[in-house]
């Protein structure tokens, strides 16, 4: 889907022809306005610039929410009173680029084409209703695009009914479709229940689920007063896998809609599981769940909220719509657990039909359906397994499963989802989200491993409704101190730069300046990220605070999660990048992010993700009309090193998303700070002397194995030291951090086991 | 001429500038009076209302007794003010005490006008002569469209661009200061032309007509003759027609040249030709005084960068493209997007980070002026970042040493440096050394004594 590009630049996608044209017709008018200086960046811009002024304004134009270009970009005023309609249709048909407070900006692709058609709207709707919300008349360019675009998606769709696979579509698509020796020869005919050579005419009507509403009644009415004639054909299981290659763009040009007709399914046993009266999904829970079931049978796709607007509800909703087996995959134990306890706070469900399956507990449910909770590694590992975990693992691969329901999907690399897809057989897959967005183009995978994307919620919306908090995003400058920065500059410190910039005492007394405003004035809590290991525990030990990186046992982490949750007098933990993800720690409002992963806009994403639960009440935080800001996320960054690129690319997701960084640039304040850490220089340059005297090794990146954004990343900025580093564990292996731990050591990573006479007094009775 | 930074509402300070004799003939007439008074601060309004029946001074010290102690600073800067403009003479006596009077002739104008009210120097022509005046909307369209075609013509330097309707020697007149000519090279703004954009119109018309003014010497015009005329014009009814046969010779040159700015438009009948001042000649009076009324804004910020104009002006886009990169124009919007890169080409254009912001704020859409801050604070604060980052390198002028045949040298030329000190770098290992280069003759003659 059309993440790659950032800044609001308009989509690559597009058809190479129109672009032309485009610039064509403008170069000739935007000639040499300015003398030959006027230099590259103008230049560079002329591709992008475009000139639509010649569309037609529509007399009533001001009533109208919409402008739509010709290269498939469209903008919204979000102050319009049509806002609500046309926004829920723009994020069904269109790809949001970024969506400020005004004004909104989208872009039609075909991913997001192949999305809409997949819930269900018609191509003639398309584009009635864009021209209805548009203030010009529709450029020709866009109503041709929307129609080469969505002609043949939707057309095919894969039904499991009755446990039998069919093919469904139209007749003209049927006869070209059989035409194809691939698909002839994986159709069964010999099973003709119904006669006529084994196709079957079946009326559905067309069901709409929900679109735009009011605006959208007349076309709506229409299409779903259609009736359609629907022709479908039975195919070999084994077949599946290449009739769908088949159907691909690149070769057939029919992408098939995967469906699940749950009600009608007698073969598999139903689950009983219901969702609690307690657990209301919010308006726009019900909205992402409509999507998935807009026609009464289960779609697969993904749902994109923000952290913690209550991903897992959905989840768990959706299983007990469906009501058959679930697997759930999770990225790691901890979140196994916390999907575990999920289901079971929000749903019916019997202890006994629900287990987890990981490294450390390996449950069986009772009775012949149930929810099996797992993590992807467990499921796609290649190497040996203990005799009971290949039993279980036996069953999950010849169960089939209601609902595969798969959490975090943009972390797991695509060869991760081929493996499990392929050993698992599932009727429909829910993937969840935060953040579709990843610095490689795996994303787009996506799409057709999982499905499209069914829904996305706008940020800035929920805080506004109050179901996420409302976060001051800041970015700390830290001026490197003299002699930091002098050894940064050193060639021969190329590989220590990192260490370097993140160690900058003036860094590390800002975050002390932080933590102890935050803990003392406002008895918040506090999560600091680092995914530098050296930094982290350089950190944490000074300001004796705990911490939890990869090697920590999951023991342990429960245990310092938990003293987190409930004691007052821990109040500040320490996370490696493990924390990034799916770790539930509802009660931190406040982050310090002193070292992160180059220019990742979904970790920072995440991260934000992290504090994002909604804190106290709606009404309480709007006291007194001004809006107070409940969450602090803050970002350290060395002012004149490498941090400072990398911070503004990462910030990028959340500026599109109208999140907005307020720049600091003098903390600890100028009279202040005498008590804080390295305040003497004395004191500095012992630190300095620390970082040079460390191994290369010692100070790098933290190596975690599920993550394969690294490696784009990596590419892109032309790393210059620790490549030997990299190598060791790019991503390729995949374990659990449990029983990693070994294994991680091998990988260089020098993990000093913990001095228990430098143990927080807190955690040493625990030891004791 | 000099490169002064543009001050946007400076007419009275060149008023206040012109020698004493021309200010006391310019209050010769009854509207400039009318006119000075209009621009002055309210406090000064107020004590020449006060004074205006008193013959004779008044002691500066039972004028203090007027104000409160906290206005002090106000009393004080009025006072100035017309003490300036020469509104006020001032006088001590023996004893040292200071009084003020008020500039008779001043005072004796400006009692006329409350007493009979203003009588213009010419009636509006009868409508039998001038038939089919425009109507005032369609004067308002001339004015505006002459306006930016004028600032146009200043962003689209090249001539091929050069819409016909501004005759070129009139642009060269308004155009002083604003673009530079070098030989054979296509005319470039200044950094003054880049500033000038960004004000608003009443303060470019004020800086078009100040050098216009400034520069009429050179045309074999007295600029204070120029300043009474042009505070006249903007004392005639908008929308009415006067004949030009009422105007000398000067005054009909000027009046063409003005036309070509939109302030007036010229019209000629079967006998007579008449000209019709406009909202911006009315302007010329009403922006002297400090109260500026505001055109509706436009432009949408967002915290993400990105702009969202609501223009269908091409000038509108020019001038936004001064400081961001212009991505998509659309029949009655225009997308850009503030980057570092595009905001680096301003500042080296000479504008500076204030006066973008300024611009932003005063051209903010009603949509988003009510909202504070209408432009997004992180957007605000990185624009100052980015000026300020520019600003981080200080240049000092210096000489390099190196090479000192011994230690004992090297070291004293260091102490040397260091008393003066002119000291910037030394380098005691490889003995290298750099120095202000404002010491650097008495190194030379130190080194060579040393020697």
């Amino acid at each position: 889907m059309g993440h790659g590009d950032h800044k609001g630049r308009p989509s690559k996608k597009l058809k190479s022809s129109a672009k032309e044209e485009y610039k064509n017709a403008f170069n000739e008018d935007e000639d040499s306005y300015f003398g030959d200086e006027m230099d590259d960046d103008l230049r560079e811009g002329e591709g992008k610039k475009r000139d639509f002024s010649k569309l037609e304004l529509k007399p009533d134009h001001a009533n109208r929410p919409l402008w739509a270009c010709a290269d498939g970009r469209i903008f919204l005023e979000t102050f319009s009173p049509l806002y609500k309609q046309a926004y829920d249709f723009l994020i069904a048909i269109a790809e949001p680029v970024c969506r400020p407070e005004s004004m909104h900006e989208y872009n039609l692709t075909p991913h997001s084409l192949y999305a809409a058609v997949s819930v269900g709207l018609e191509t003639e709707t398309i584009i009635n209703v864009l021209n209805k919300l548009s203030k010009t008349k529709l450029p020709k360019e866009m109503i041709d695009f929307i129609h080469g675009s969505t002609a043949n998606y939707g057309k095919v769709k894969l039904v499991l009914k009755k446990n039998r696979i069919l093919v469904a579509m139209n007749l003209q698509v049927l006869k070209r479709l059989l035409k194809d020796e691939v698909i002839s020869r994986a159709r069964i005919t010999s099973e003709g229940l119904h006669g006529n050579e084994g196709f079957t005419i079946s009326k559905t009507m067309g069901e709409m689920g929900t679109g735009p509403d009011s605006l959208l009644n007349e076309a709506e009415l229409a299409a779903a007063a259609e009736e359609k004639e629907t022709h479908s054909f039975e195919v070999d299981p084994s077949q599946v896998e290449n009739v769908k290659q088949r159907c691909l763009p690149n070769a057939l040009n029919y992408p098939m809609l995967e469906e699940y007709d749950f009600r009608n399914d007698t073969v598999n046993p139903d689950l009983d599981m219901e969702l609690k009266p307690q657990a209301q999904p919010r308006p726009y829970q019900e909205k992402s769940l409509s999507k998935m079931f807009g026609n009464g049978r289960a779609r697969s796709g993904i749902i994109v909220l923000p952290c913690g607007a209550g991903k897992s509800l959905v989840g768990v909703s959706a299983a007990s719509r469906i009501k058959k087996s679930c697997l759930c995959l999770a990225t790691n134990a901890v979140s196994v657990d916390q999907w575990a306890f999920q289901f079971k706070l929000w749903s019916t469900i019997r202890d006994d039909q629900i287990c987890r399956f990981t490294s450390d507990s390996k449950e069986r449910f009772r009775g012949n359906a149930g929810v099996v909770v797992t993590t992807y590694n467990m499921v796609a590992f290649g190497g040996k397994r203990s005799e009971e975990s290949e039993k279980i693992i036996e069953e999950i691969r010849n169960r089939e499963w209601g609902l595969l329901l798969m959490d975090e999907v943009h972390v797991v690399p695509a060869h991760m989802f081929r493996k499990v897809i392929s050993l698992t057989k599932s009727h429909c897959k829910l993937g969840l989200t935060a953040t579709l967005v990843r610095e490689d183009e795996r994303i787009t995978d996506l799409n057709f491993l999982i499905g499209p994307k069914l829904y996305e919620a706008n940020w800035l919306d929920l805080v506004k409704g109050g179901f996420i908090a409302n976060v001051q995003c800041a970015e700390v400058w830290c001026p490197m101190t003299k002699e930091f920065f002098a050894e940064y500059l050193k060639k021969e410190n190329s590989r220590k730069k990192q260490a370097l910039y993140v160690m900058n005492p003036n860094k590390f007394r800002a975050c002390e300046f932080l933590i102890r405003f935050h803990e003392q004035q406002r008895g918040d809590k506090i999560i600091v990220f680092a995914d530098n290991l050296f930094a982290l525990t350089e950190y944490a030990m000074k300001l004796r605070k705990p911490m939890i990186y990869g090697a920590t046992s999951h023991v342990e982490r429960t245990k310092i999660l938990e003293a987190f949750k409930t004691s007052r007098d821990v109040n500040t933990i320490f996370l490696s990048k493990v924390g990034d993800n799916s770790i539930d720690i509802p009660e931190a409002n406040v982050i310090i992010q002193i070292s992160s992963h180059a220019g990742s806009r979904r970790q920072e994403a995440q991260r934000l993700g992290r504090i994002l639960r909604a804190k106290g009440k709606l009404q309480d935080r709007m006291a007194g009309g001004k809006e107070e800001y409940n969450a602090f996320f803050y970002s350290l960054v060395s002012t004149d090193t490498q941090e400072m690129y990398y911070s503004t690319k990462r910030q990028q997701f959340l500026i599109d998303q109208g999140y907005s960084f307020k720049v600091i640039t003098s903390l600890p304040p100028p009279d202040t700070g005498a008590d804080l850490s390295y305040h003497r220089l004395e004191d500095q340059l012992v630190l300095l002397s620390k970082v040079l005297s460390a191994g290369d090794d010692a100070v790098g990146l933290e190596q975690l194995e599920e993550d394969a954004d690294d490696i784009a990343l990596h590419k892109a900025r032309r790393f210059m030291g620790s490549m030997s580093a990299m190598s060791g564990a790019n991503g390729m292996v995949y374990m659990e951090y449990s029983t990693g731990k070994g294994k991680l050591m091998g990988h260089g990573m020098k993990i000093k086991p913990k001095d228990p006479t430098k143990r927080h007094h807190l955690f040493k009775r625990r030891y004791g | 001429m000099p490169q002064v930074r543009i001050i946007a509402k400076n007419f009275m300070d060149m008023v206040a500038s012109l020698p004493a004799m021309k200010l006391d003939n310019l209050y010769a007439n009854a509207f400039i009076c009318e006119a000075i008074l209009r621009s002055l601060p309210p406090l000064a309004k107020k004590y020449v209302l006060q004074m205006l029946c008193i013959e004779g001074p008044v002691s500066a010290k039972s004028m203090q007794e007027w104000v409160l102690a906290d206005g002090a600073s106000k009393h004080k800067v009025a006072v100035d003010r017309l003490l300036q403009l020469r509104i006020f003479t001032e006088t001590v006596d023996r004893k040292r005490e200071r009084s003020y009077s008020l500039n008779p002739v001043f005072q004796k104008n400006l009692q006329k006008l409350l007493i009979s009210g203003e009588v213009l120097p010419r009636e509006p022509m009868p409508t039998g002569i001038t038939a089919r005046l425009p109507s005032l909307e369609d004067l308002d369209v001339f004015a505006i469209e002459q306006w930016e075609c004028f600032l146009l013509q200043l962003i689209n330097s090249s001539p091929a661009e050069r819409p016909s309707n501004i005759s070129s020697s009139t642009m060269k007149v308004f155009q002083r200061g604003l673009l530079t000519q070098r030989d054979k090279e296509a005319p470039r703004l200044t950094e003054s032309g880049f500033q000038f954009l960004l004000m608003d119109t009443n303060a470019q018309l004020w800086y078009i007509i100040r050098d216009y003014i400034s520069n009429s010497e050179e045309r074999g015009m007295d600029p204070a003759d120029l300043i009474s005329f042009l505070l006249e014009l903007s004392f005639h009814v908008t929308g009415e027609a006067y004949n030009i046969n009422s105007l000398t010779e000067v005054q009909r040159e000027t009046i063409k040249d003005l036309a070509d700015l939109g302030l007036v438009k010229l019209q000629q009948g079967r006998k007579e030709s008449w000209f019709i001042p406009t909202k911006l000649a009315a302007n010329l009076s009403l922006s002297l005084t400090d109260s500026s009324s505001r055109k509706q804004g436009f432009v949408v910020l967002e915290t993400n960068f990105r702009m969202y104009a609501y223009s269908t002006s091409k000038l509108h886009c020019e001038i936004l493209r001064l400081f961001s990169r212009v991505e998509y124009q659309l029949p009655n919007l225009i997308v850009a997007a503030i980057t570092k890169e595009s905001l680096y080409n301003a500042f080296e254009n000479g504008i500076t980070a204030e006066q973008i912001i300024s611009f932003l704020q005063q051209n903010a859409h009603p949509r988003v002026a009510e909202r504070i801050p209408a432009v997004p604070e992180n957007v605000t604060d990185q624009i100052r970042l980015w000026e300020a980052d520019l600003n981080r390198v200080e240049m000092t002028p210096a000489h390099y040493y190196d090479e000192f045949p011994s230690r004992e040298v090297f070291e004293g030329a260091c102490d040397y440096a260091r008393e003066w000190n002119g000291l910037l770098w030394e380098d005691s290992k490889k003995m290298r050394m750099v120095v202000k280069a404002e010491i650097h003759k008495n190194m030379r003659e130190y080194l060579s004594r040393s020697k």
